[in-house]
Parts: structure tokens; sequence; C-alpha cells
């Protein structure tokens, strides 16, 4: 045991020890020895049972490993891999493998002084990285080691995935690819609390987000922004160091040409993260402060940062809301303050301003702020003044220059309020006499001696009317005041005087394109130029000369190029330069072949083609400078036509094809037209429609509204119907007044009955009294009468006198029978009355009596809170009745509204049918225009066949190749 | 804008069963009638609001054609929710869930809440899978189900704001660890009211605009 590890060791020691002797000795014989070292070192590695062995051999294998890269890796590599395999369990061991094989692998030349490097294959470490990845297998057990937290085996792994992909990222790249937990197992390596992991992490992330669009966003959705955000954040932003940088260059390989990863950055709000970068401390705006160079680094990466969010190349729907977040978060305004302040290195200013041009290129909100920016001079200026005041200044940086110039047409980009604005300080009745204004530094630049001056300015200028006809006119109005006593002179003419008098290059290259753009689409300016006599001389004597060298030969061109708009725009009122006229000198003067061939020499030129790339000039030298961006895009769109317009054959029949060709431009800008207005009125159509659905909603709505309102009503009726039902309904049942009037009735029931009883003693009295006297009367006839009767029966005296008694007795027998029965009725009267009287003493009727009152007071009670309730009842009844009134109100204003939207809609229908008649209409006037077109192209056809078959060259299609130019954006 | 909270979310499925057409429906309110291939990943985001809160959502639309399946697998891991879609009109698509959703399962956090979408069921003629066999498949599995036409709009928006209830409800019930990022879930920045690097960065700092 102990003679073995004494032996690694030893084998560790000895080849240092040899190579030491080596160095003494100088030369010597090749490396058989080495070869043969690795050679058992390998074998030991391979087969020794005991893992310390196994190390220490894998850690001799490590120290040679940087000298003999090539003995190493070609016979090591699979044997290292193994022990990755096999013993991955002993850190330590893993770390000396992972360390050899990025030793191999890592291209660097291993040098060491007294010795000659040694000749080694320069692909060396890339033809191991081959060999490595052969088997992908490898590098998913390479990303399994990152997962091992311990600091030996974790750091050489970074390093050595580092080394892969500088040497083969494009194939490790797919690799990790198809590992779904490769790139945030990488992601994690930022999260590690090890600074040193976390910055070689960094590194690593560098290697493998670059150019590759799927891992960048899988990078992305594993919150590297925010990540790098915080890191950036924690290092002091702008002022922190290398790890700050490092994080820039990430974030840019995320962003650059990944729109969706743009739009990710833009919708996770981390553009408000941003102004915080370019916050400006009072050291560093102090004159001597200066920036560190690190510091210097940093903010050119964070301006590069905004740019990728802004880029004009960007889709532009992305580019304007990327735009409007800037500016929202306060960044516009950090990066103008920028601009305004003082101690700030000139590349740093310069790229600022190449910033704010893409931040508020094109979008109207960001210009108007711009244009509100006052520079804290005294007295305050515009930015846009001070800015233009170093672009005329033949002392500024040249790259200074050429970036206040795109910031200047980024700010007229689009943007015709502020072109009117700049104008408008050209023209007389605005100038003030005290303040420095753009337009007067426009003018000042144009007729500068220093042809840089002239350039920018006339370039400027040009932006100032681009794609404007108003503004071309207001400009001609511009009268300059030249040397004492002579009348002064139109900028016009002014521009075209320097011209001919024979400026130098770019002076004369900067008005030619101002002149092309300002004559072009404005006949006013056409005729004003060649009112003139001597300005199409000029050009014509320009156009024909032979001589000149390449660059002659582009003022040429664009001299061809300005004669040709001269034809174009031309509205025949200039005596001798009418159309036809110019194209007859053109064709006796210069030939029509040589014509068109000096025009095309513009587009020709390199720098044409360079400046049609992008908006921003692509310049780094003075020399270089020539053709304006937008410029580029004019010659493009016009080309062709000054071609058609010079184009040979008889004048009817030019004439004639001319008109045709307007005629079809005039058919193709109606259908154009057509187009745009169908296009319109379906966006209308679509508007139309969602207003009528969402008024459909609301009608509806309505409707259930009136519906449930019409229930609530019937409701509230019901009840009140139901109120009044009780009202009436409780009168039979306790009606107070039906009661009185039944005791009354009782009471005179009881007074007749009475009155009867009083009535029937006094007949009884009355009969008494007559039964009294009936029965004296009776007792003194008794005897007389009796015996006159018994008499009156022997005697016819006694006869009449017996009947009588008979008659008498008979009668007092009915008498009798008549008090009897009197007698009786007066006893049941009496009985009745005492029954009666009894009745009204005793208890009965006084409990009778009790309980009327009883119930009286009772009804009374029932009647109060009957009417309580009646007059709670009214005053529902009034409530309801108000309710019932605001609802009927309610309803009515409802009904109101449903009719008012009912009309509006009907309007609406009204409207849509209209809009769809006339969207058909036009359909049908643009099948009608299409045929009338093909008709024309037939013709047009047959034209050029005739005029084929008579020779002459004729170009079949009109279509310009511009797509060509616009290519290849990656520089910078 | 800001939010309460921030979910994230994948949308999977074989390709053509209209994963675009249903995230640009729902962040657009468009359709589109051409099969625009997606290669890769496409990111989008809406915000909606739960429960009174608002929700910001961030969307990767996922390429179902199967040499994107690799790639694809990488955002598994970090999302909250996941619309697995097939198209009803086509079987096959239907026949290839379980694939997915092992895909899912095996690659994404446990607590992942899946919902299954039969999309295009405005093509109700040629209609190849029924309603039923979605909603058993959803039941066995424990999805939400929901049909969908990304043409019509129709349960389009549901099915988002759906997911995003169970999430939102998921989080009240205490099942996710809402600090751990890899869950797909972030809480807005008003709710941690540290914030230093935004008050000092601008007046009305925090109000960029939202996507939609
Ligand atoms: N009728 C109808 N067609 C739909 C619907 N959704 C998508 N489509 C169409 O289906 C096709 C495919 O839609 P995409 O959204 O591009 O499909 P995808 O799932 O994103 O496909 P990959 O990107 O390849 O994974 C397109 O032609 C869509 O117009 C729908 O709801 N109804
Ligand atoms: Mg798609």
């Amino acid at each position: 045991m102990e003679l073995v590890s004494l032996l690694s060791r030893m084998s560790f020691y000895l080849p240092i020890r040899h190579r030491q002797s080596c160095t003494r000795v100088a030369v010597l014989p090749s490396s058989d020895f080495f070869i043969s070292t690795v050679e058992r070192l390998c074998d030991r590695v391979q087969s020794s049972t005991l893992l310390e062995d196994r190390r220490d051999a894998v850690r001799a294998l490590k120290s040679l490993s940087k000298k003999y890269c090539l003995e190493v890796g070609s016979q090591a590599m699979e044997i290292l891999i193994s022990v990755l395999q096999t013993d991955r369990n002993d850190t330590e061991i893993v770390g000396y493998a992972v360390e050899t094989l990025t030793n191999v692998m890592c291209n660097e030349p291993y040098e060491e002084e007294d010795e000659p490097p040694r000749a080694l294959p320069e692909d060396l470490g890339i033809q191991f990285t081959e060999m490595f990845i052969k088997d992908p297998e490898n590098i998913s057990l390479l990303l399994s080691l990152l997962e091992e937290y311990d600091f030996h085996v974790r750091w050489p792994t970074v390093k050595l995935i580092t080394t892969l992909l500088i040497n083969k990222g494009k194939a490790i790249q797919e690799i990790i690819l198809t590992s779904p937990m490769g790139v945030s197992k990488m992601m994690d390596l930022l999260s590690d609390s090890r600074e040193i992991i976390r910055n070689d992490g960094l590194l690593l992330l560098i290697q493998l987000t670059r150019s590759n669009t799927n891992i960048q966003k899988i990078v992305a959705f594993e919150n590297a922004f925010e990540r790098l955000l915080d890191i950036i954040a924690e290092e002091g932003n702008s002022n922190g160091g290398i790890v700050v940088e490092d994080c820039l260059l990430l974030l840019l390989n995320l962003l650059k040409n990944n729109s969706s990863n743009q739009n990710f950055f833009k919708e996770g709000s981390f553009i408000n993260r941003l102004p915080a970068y370019f916050e400006l401390e009072p050291a560093d705006q102090s004159p001597q402060g200066g920036w560190s160079a690190q510091k210097v680094t940093n903010i050119h990466l964070m301006l590069q940062l905004v740019r990728t969010l802004v880029s004009p190349n960007g889709p532009q729907q992305q580019t304007m809301a990327c735009q409007k977040a800037v500016f929202q978060c306060g960044l516009l305004e950090k990066l103008c303050n920028i601009l305004m302040a003082s101690g700030v290195p000139a590349d740093v200013l310069t790229e600022t301003i190449n910033t704010v041009s893409e931040v508020i290129r094109g979008n109207q909100g960001n210009q108007e702020y711009f244009a509100s920016v006052l520079a804290p001079s005294n007295p305050p200026r515009p930015a846009i003044v001070v800015l233009l005041m170093s672009m005329v200044n033949e002392k500024q940086p040249f790259v200074l220059r050429c970036a206040v110039l795109y910031c200047f047409e980024s700010f007229l980009y689009k943007n015709e309020l502020g072109q009117s604005q700049i104008i408008s300080t050209l023209l007389p009745t605005t100038a003030e006499v005290n303040t420095i204004t753009a337009g007067q530094l426009l003018c000042g630049g144009l007729f500068s001696s220093d042809p840089l001056s002239t350039w920018f300015a006339a370039v400027a200028l040009m932006h100032a009317v681009f794609d404007n006809a108003k503004q071309k006119e207001q400009l001609l109005r511009v009268q300059l005041a030249t040397s004492l006593g002579n009348p002064p002179v139109s900028l016009l003419q002014q521009c075209s005087n320097i011209l001919a008098q024979g400026a130098k290059l770019q002076t004369r290259v900067g008005l030619l394109m101002l002149l092309s753009e300002w004559l072009s689409n404005c006949p006013a300016a056409v005729n004003h130029f060649l009112s003139n006599n001597a300005n199409i001389p000029f050009l014509i004597s320009q156009v024909s000369a032979s001589e000149g060298d390449e660059m002659e030969l582009i003022v040429q061109s664009l001299c061809a190029f300005l004669l040709g708009i001269c034809i174009l725009y031309n509205s025949e009122q200039v005596e001798g330069f009418a159309k036809h006229d110019l194209r007859n000198i053109i064709e006796k003067r210069i030939g029509l072949e040589q014509f068109t061939d000096k025009l095309l020499q513009v587009s020709k030129h390199e720098a044409y083609s360079r400046a049609a790339k992008k908006p921003q000039l692509n310049i780094q030298q003075t020399s270089d400078i020539l053709f304006d961006h937008q410029f580029t895009k004019l010659f493009k769109q016009l080309e062709n036509e000054v071609i058609r317009a010079i184009s040979p054959g008889s004048d009817e029949e030019n004439e004639a094809e001319k008109k045709k060709q307007v005629a079809l431009e005039q058919h193709e800008s109606i259908v154009e037209q057509y187009k745009g207005i169908i296009r319109e009125q379906d966006s209308q159509l679509n508007i139309v429609r969602g207003e009528l659905s969402e008024l459909q909603n609301k009608h509806k709505e309505c409707n259930t509204k009136v519906e449930e309102l019409g229930r609530q009503i019937q409701q509230l009726k019901d009840q009140n119907a139901l109120l009044k039902a009780q009202r009436t309904g409780s009168i039979p049942v306790s009606s107070p007044k039906e009661n009185g009037i039944s005791v009354t009735q009782l009471t005179m029931d009881l007074d007749a009955k009475t009155l009867q009883v009083k009535e029937n003693e006094q007949e009884i009295e009355k009969l008494k009294a007559e039964l009294t006297k009936a029965l004296g009367t009776a007792s003194s006839h008794d005897h007389g009468q009796v015996n006159a009767m018994v008499n009156d029966s022997s005697s016819p005296n006694m006869s009449g006198d017996q009947f009588s008694v008979e008659d008498l007795n008979r009668k007092l027998e009915c008498k009798e029978e008549e008090v009897k029965l009197y007698k009786n009725k007066y006893e049941s009267m009496s009985k009745q009355l005492v029954q009666l009287r009894e009745q009204m003493t005793s208890g009965d009727l006084q409990e009778d009596k009790h309980s009327l009152t009883q119930r009286v007071s009772e009804l009374e009670f029932n009647l109060t809170a009957a009417e309580i309730e009646k007059k709670r009842a009214v005053d529902n009844e009034i409530c309801a009745q108000d309710k019932l009134k605001a609802v009927i109100e309610e309803k009515a204003a409802l009904e109101e509204k449903v009719k008012k939207f009912e009309k509006d809609m009907a309007e609406l229908e009204i409207e849509l049918e209209e809009v769809k008649a006339s969207a058909t209409e036009g359909k049908k006037d643009q099948e009608d225009l299409l045929i009338l077109l093909a008709e024309h192209e037939s013709k047009l056809k047959t034209y050029r066949d005739r005029l084929k078959e008579l020779g002459e060259k004729v170009e079949d299609d009109l279509d310009d190749d511009d797509d060509d130019l616009d290519g290849d954006d990656d520089e910078d | 804008m800001s939010y309460a909270y921030l979910f994230k979310y994948i949308i999977i499925g074989d390709t053509g069963v209209g994963k675009s057409c249903l995230l640009l429906q729902f962040t657009d309110k468009r359709f589109q009638p051409v099969h625009d291939l997606t290669i890769g990943v496409e990111f989008g985001a809406r915000m909606i609001t739960i429960d009174g809160k608002q929700i910001k959502l961030q969307i990767w639309d996922t390429a179902g054609q199967e040499s994107f399946r690799s790639i694809t697998r990488s955002y598994y891991r970090g999302a909250a929710g996941a619309l697995l879609v097939y198209d009803i009109t086509r079987r096959d698509t239907f026949n290839h869930l379980t694939t997915w959703l092992e895909d899912a399962r095996q690659h994404s956090s446990s607590n992942m809440v899946i919902m299954l979408i039969g999309n295009k069921s405005d093509l109700e003629a040629r209609r190849d899978v029924k309603k039923e066999e979605g909603e058993a498949f959803a039941r066995e599995h424990g999805l939400i189900f929901m049909e969908t036409s990304a043409k019509t709009a129709a349960n389009v928006e549901e099915a988002f704001i759906n997911t995003a209830k169970e999430i939102y409800q998921k989080i009240q019930d205490g099942v996710f660890d809402i600090n751990n990022e890899a869950n797909g879930i972030k809480i807005g920045p008003q709710h941690s009211l540290t914030n230093p690097g935004m008050s000092s960065s601008s007046g009305g700092g925090n109000q960029s605009s939202g996507c939609c």
C-alpha cells in the first residue's frame, strides 16, 4: 500500500523533474519520454483498483496536459471520460479529470520562458472537442456534473463546457437543446453564492446564447432578464465592474434579433429598470472627472441595449411599443439629460445621440417631447438648436456630427409638424433677430466653406422637406441677402449657383441631393429652377462630360437625375424648357443611351448600397460620406420613371404612351385608392358591426330591464289592488257604521214594543172600564131586565122584552167571551211585558247590552285600527304611486332610450347597408378598373412589342428590385 | 401595468391543432386562417382579472412538430399552467394526448395545472372526437376540460382564465410555493413594497404600457 502510493507520488513528480532538466539541457530528443509517461499513467488509471492510485495518476496527467496536450489528449481522452463515469463519487478525481480535459481542449498555446513554443496544429483543441462530442452522452455527463455542488467539480465543469462552446458552439448548442434541463442547470449557476462560479457561469451563458434563437428564448424563459438586471443593480449599475459588462453582453445576446425575447422584455416591464443606468452623478459631470474605462464600456453596452429594443430594423409595432415604454418610464428624459450634460466623454455622447435618435424616430409623441427639451444654456435654447450647432461646426468630432444628423433626421421622420417648425424658422415672417434658429444654422452650414458642413446642412434641409409638398413650396420663399448692392437671391438659386461654381465634391453631392428632393413632386420648384436660364445648360454640360474620375461620375449621375426630375415634374410653364424641349436637348446633346448610363452610375456605387441599408450613416471616414439613406429611397423610387420620361419614340407616340402611362398610373392609384377605401370601409364596417352588436346587447339589456320594471309595476299594482280590496272587503265583517245602525234599530224595536205594550194596556183599561160599565148596567137590568125578559117572553111586549134579553144575554155572552179573549190577551201581554221587563232588567239583556257595547268598542278599536291601516295604506298607496310614477317615468325614459337605440340602430343598419353597398360598389368599380387595367396592359404590351419590332430596347419588367439592398444588417 | 401575480403558461399539443391561433385570439382577438408553423416557441402576454386581482399571464406557445419536441421540453419546468390542445376533427391528435401528458408530467413541476382543450369546435360537421371522450380523458387524468374555437373565440377566454383560477385557488390553498420561481408564479411588484430600483427610476414610472 504504502509503496504503491509512494510510487504514484513519484511518478507524479517525475515528469516535472524531468521537464526541469529538459529546460536546462535546452534541446532534448522529442517527447518520446512523455508519450511513454502518459501511456503509463493512462494504464494506471485504467488498471489500478485503488481509487487513491487512480486519483494520483489523473492528477499527474493534469499536470502534463497543458504542455503535452497533444499527447494527453490523444491517449487519455477516453480514459478520462470513463473516470467521470466510474469515479463519479470522488469529487477530487472528477475535478482533475475535468481540468485535464479543459487543458487539452482549450486552444491556449502553452508558453514558458526559455522555451520555443511547440509547433502544434492550430485547431488541435477543436479536433479534441469534436472527438469528445462524438458521443453526445458526454455532454449530458458534463451537465449532470454541473449539479454537483462541490466547488472542485462544478467550477472546472463550467470552464470545460465554456471551452467546448467556444470551440464547437453550434454542435454543442444543438446537443444541449435536446437535454430538457440542460439550460436550466446552466441558468442555476447565476444563483450560485460563490461569485467565481456565478461570474464564470456568465461567461458560459454568453457562449451558450451566441446566435441561437432557441437557446436565447429558453434562457429568457428561465428568468434570465430578472436575474441579470438584479446582478447589474447589485453591482452598482454603470459604476459596476466587469461583471456588469458580462451581464450586459449576455442581455444583448438574448435580445439582438430576437423579437420574441424583446417582446418578453417589454412585457415583463424590464424597460422600467433601465433609467437607473443613466443616472449621472455630480462626479460624472465635472470637467476633470473623467470616466473610468469600465464605466464607458458599461454605458456603451447599456445604450446598445436600448437601441436593440427600438431598432428601426425591428418589427414596427414592437419598436413603437418599446419607444413608448422608453418614454413613459422616463428613460428618454434621462438620455436627453446626458445629451445636455457636461463632462460626458465624446464617444458616450455620440452613442447617446444615436440612441435618442432611434428612441424618437417616427414616434410622434417622443418627437414632440424631444422638440421641447431645452439645453441649460443662457438663454435656454432648444436641444435641437444646440445639436445642430455641433453638426455644422468643423471642430466637432466627425462621428458626433453624423450622430446629430441622424438625430435630426429621426426627429423629422414622419413628422410633418416638426418639418413645418424647422422650415418656419427660415421664413422671413417668423425669424427673430436675437435668437439662433435651426434655420439660420442650416443656411449657415449650407454656404459654409467646409464641404462636410454643407453636406450635413443640405441633407438636414432635405429631410425637412422630405415627402412634404407644402414645405417644399414654403422653402421657395426663402431669399438670401448677398453682397452689398446686389438684389437678394432665392435659396434655391443660391444652391444652384454654388453647384455651378464647382464646389468641393461633397458640397455638390449634398446640394444635388437636396435639389432632387426639393424639385421632385413640386412643379413650382421645377418652374423656379427652370426660370434661371443657366441651370439646365449647366446640368447638360455635366451629364455630357466624358472626362472625370469616379467621384465626378457620381456628380454627373446626380445631375442626370435632377434633369430627369425637371422633366418628370414639369408643368410646361417655362418657355424653352417644356418637357419635349428638355427631351430634345438631351437627345441631341447627350444621347439617350449615355444619359441612362450616366443616371445609373449612382445606384451602382458601393456607397449607395451602403447608405440604402439603414438610416444611420454607416461611415467611419469623412471622405466616405456621400449618400443619404432617404435619398437612396427617392432615387430608387424615381430612377425608372426618369428613364421612361426621356424614353425615345416620336413625340406623339411618346406623349401617347406617356398619357397611357399616366392613365395607367392614375388607374393604379385609383385602384389603390379604392383598395384603401374598401379597406377603410371594411374596418368601418367592422366598427359599425361592433357598435351594432353592442347596441343590440344594450337593447337587450334595456328590454330585460323594461320587462323587469313592468313586472315590478304589476307587482305594485297587485299590492295596491290587494290593499284596496282589503279595505272594502272589511266592511261586512267589521264596519262600525253598520253596527251602530243595528243598535239603534234594536232600541227602536224595543221602544216600539214598549209602546205597543202601553197601547195594549190602555186598551185593556178601556175594556175594563167598559166591562165594569157593562156589568153595572147588566146587574140593574138583571132584575128588571131578566124579569122583563121573562115577562117579555109571556107578553108580546113582553115578547119584545124577552127577545131583547135573549139578545142581551147573547151579547153579554159575546162580550164575556170578548172580555175573556182580551183578558187572555191582556194576560199574555202582561206576561210578555213582564217578560220584557224582566229581560230589560235581567242580566241577559244587560249582558247583551254589555256585549253590544263591548262589541261596539271592539268595533271602534277595529275602526281606528282600520283607519290607521287605511292611512298607512293610503300612505303606502301614495308612496307606491310615487314609486309607480318614478317607475313609469323611468320606464318612459327607458322607452325613450330604447326608441333612441332603435333609431340609432336603424340608422346604423342603414349606414351598414350603405357601407355594404358602397363596398360592393367599390368592388365593382375595382373590377371594372381591373378590366380597364388589363386592357391597358395589353395595349401597353402591343406598344412594347411594336417598339421591339422597331428595334428599340424595352424594359419588360417595370418592377424595381429594391429588396436586394435591405439584405444583411449585422454590423456594429 | 402592475400586477398581483404573474403566471407562466405553456401551450402544447400536436402540430396544427391551433395552439398559436388560441394564443393570438386570446392576446390580439384575431384569427389567423393560415397555418403559420411555429418554430421553437413564441411568446405572448395579457393581463386578466381574477377575484378583483390583476394577473399577468406570460404564455409560451410551443411548436407541435416532432422535431422541436426536445426544445419545447425545456419550458415545462418553469410553467404554472399548461394548455394541452387537440383538434376535435383529427382523432390522431386526440390519440397522442397520452404521450403529451406523460411528457408534461415528467418534466414539469408536480403542481402544474393542465387544461385539456378540444379545439376547432366550430367544425361540428367534421367532428371526429366526441365531447364525451374528451371529458372522459380529462376525468381519468385529473385535468380540466373545455372545447374551444380559436376561430369564433368560443371558450377561448374561459380556457385561459379558468386555468388561472385553478392556479389562483391552489395558491390560496397553499399548494404552490410562490417564492420558488421555478413554479412559474411570481408575486407582483406592488406586493413586495420594498423596491428601491423602482422608486428612484422616474416619476410615474411603473405604468409602462401592457401588451394588450
Ligand atoms: N376552423 C378552425 N380552424 C382553426 C382553429 N384553430 C386553428 N385553426 C386552423 O388550424 C391551422 C393550424 O393552426 P395553428 O394555430 O397555426 O396550429 P399550431 O397548433 O400552432 O401548430 P404548430 O405551430 O405547428 O404547432 C390554421 O390553419 C388555423 O387557421 C379553430 O378553432 N377553428
Ligand atoms: Mg403554432
